[in-house]
């Protein structure tokens, strides 16, 4: 088996007394679409961070790639859409050919400036996410689901091998939240892109992700994405009780 | 009018430090008025001040460097004053534009306290406070040119990771754009051209230069590129109208560039509405007739 494009070996982590992420171990393998759910505050942010090297970890260890994040400079292997993508400046003077195009910046390094076949490059990621027609519209004036498709086009552009998408559909409507997934869906199946994507839609994910990883502080389900679907309701109410437990705990 | 300009050394001057500012004043400002740090043009204009007023005091009381503009003591602050403010930044991170009024008041306190610690300067201060183009000589030209070609190099060279870090710093980081040396090279240029602007417009009106023609562009432009464009092209129209009636009607240039740029702001806002009017009227009118 070739080595997984992710792997996060009994990972804690704790703000002051508080536990974020206790024993938490989960791997992607190549070419996988891999769906994370839990609860608000269940520790889904703070491990994608970590995993972005955002944060650093307390104790485990994030292998990407095959190689510890300590020593992972090949950022561009991975593209990101974050939560709060959205909530950009509105009134930002910027096309969306601009912003999908700020996406190879750290690629393409210092000094070196976009050449024609970049911008081609930019305009195939737009017409895969089927934004042709808004490429030199301002961004802050498309739809919440649009901006959200640039967003994933801006992830593209550098051609990652795994995309995180952490909560991409917050604030975007039931049918743009459809079209996203079926999107990504597609992108998934068709480039062969491994996808770790963040939800609160425990209803929906099973019927597009392989495997599912439940967290609430500790790891509840890592599996198929079937057998989650079929102990979903022993599952969700074994994680969404650990709060709970917890609170009782503390007051005995 | 014209022909004044073509003739007299102390106009043309004026007029090619003027064109100079007024390209990389408003150049830079798209960067700070999107990013919300508009102000931090103020704030270092004042830390300017400090500067300039250091250079005098040394001048005057320690009779040193006589020969040398008090100007580039003013930039040398400039460009202290803007690692500072990125530092307060960085330790106020949910107060960030707290950062700025503690660095302008302090470069006003200092400014004020070494003036009186000299009993006064024998040179005309409102020279720096209001802007004094007809005196640029032509070192002061040189100054302004190195300074220009700079900040084109600067923004030129960084031009891709500015954009990515402008519209979003944490995207922008993750895909790998080194922020901490195109930030401090930016955050340098930025005191470069704070500091040669003060001849232009002085330091009160610094900041008018940096975010006015922004602020008129940001009204129509759909792009980045646009933006930059219409904003380089305000900024020099309020130069010349402004330097033109202030040569012709005698009065205060820095003022007068400042209040050409507002009326530019004014002009483009009403066209701004009388075309969103008249596009309005025509759709009415064809639900009419259909």
């Amino acid at each position: 088996m070739s080595t997984p494009i992710l792997k996060v070996s009994h990972l804690h982590f704790s703000y002051g007394n508080q536990k974020v992420l206790d024993d938490v171990s989960l791997s992607l393998e190549q070419g996988e679409f891999l769906g994370i759910v839990g609860p608000n505050g269940s520790g889904k942010s703070t491990l994608m961070k970590m995993i972005l090297g955002l944060m650093p970890s307390q104790h485990g260890e994030i292998d990407l790639f095959g190689s510890s994040i300590a020593h992972f400079k090949e950022r561009s292997r991975i593209g990101y859409v974050s939560q709060k993508a959205n909530s950009f400046n509105l009134g930002f003077p910027a096309t969306v050919r601009e912003v999908v195009a700020s996406g190879l910046a750290g690629k393409l390094g210092l000094f070196r400036r976009y050449k024609k076949s970049d911008w081609q490059r930019v305009d195939e990621v737009i017409e895969q996410v089927e934004l042709s027609h808004f490429a030199n519209r301002n961004i802050g004036k498309l739809s919440g689901g649009q901006q959200q498709r640039a967003f994933i086009a801006r992830a593209l552009v550098g051609s990652p091998d795994l995309l995180i998408l952490d909560e991409p559909t917050v604030g975007v409507d039931a049918k743009s939240t459809t079209q996203f997934y079926e999107l990504v869906r597609f992108l998934h199946q068709n480039q062969g892109l491994s996808v770790i994507m963040v939800t609160h839609d425990i209803g929906v994910i099973s019927s597009y992700v392989d495997r599912v990883a439940c967290l609430n502080k500790r790891l509840f389900f890592h599996g198929e994405a079937a057998e989650f679907q079929r102990r979903q309701k022993e599952i969700l109410s074994a994680a969404y009780d650990y709060d709970i437990q917890l609170v009782e705990h503390h007051h005995h | 009018m014209i022909q004044d300009f073509l003739q007299n050394d102390y106009l043309q001057h004026a007029l090619y430090a003027g064109l100079l500012i007024g390209l990389i004043s408003p150049l830079i400002g798209v960067y700070l008025v999107v990013r919300r740090l508009s102000l931090i043009a103020d704030a270092l204009s004042h830390v300017t001040l400090a500067g300039v007023a250091a250079g005098l005091f040394i001048q005057k009381k320690l009779n040193l460097f006589t020969e040398i503009n008090p100007i580039y003591m003013g930039m040398g602050f400039s460009v202290m004053g803007s690692l500072f403010v990125d530092r307060l930044r960085r330790m106020y991170q949910s107060y960030s534009e707290i950062a700025i009024p503690i660095i302008m008041s302090g470069g006003v306190g200092l400014g004020v306290v070494l003036i009186s610690a000299s009993g006064g300067f024998n040179v005309n201060i409102s020279g720096y406070l209001f802007g004094s183009i007809l005196a640029v000589r032509t070192e002061d030209l040189e100054t302004t040119l190195i300074v220009t070609s700079i900040t084109l190099l600067v923004l030129i060279l960084f031009r891709k990771e500015l954009f990515a870090l402008s519209f979003d710093e944490e995207n922008a980081v993750l895909t790998g754009v080194n922020r901490s040396i195109v930030h401090f090279f930016f955050i340098l240029v930025v005191a470069l051209v704070i500091a040669s602007s003060i001849q232009v417009v002085g330091i009160l009106l610094v900041s008018s230069l940096i975010t006015i023609p922004v602020a008129t562009a940001l009204q129509h432009t759909n792009s980045f590129r646009q933006t930059l464009i219409a904003s380089i092209l305000y900024g020099e129209l309020s130069v010349i109208l402004g330097l033109a009636a202030a040569y012709h009607f005698e009065l205060a240039s820095g003022g007068a560039i400042v209040l050409v740029s507002i009326m530019i702001l004014l002009c483009v806002f009403l066209i701004k509405k009388v075309v969103y009017l008249t596009a309005r009227l025509q759709k009415n009118r064809q639900r009419i007739n259909s």
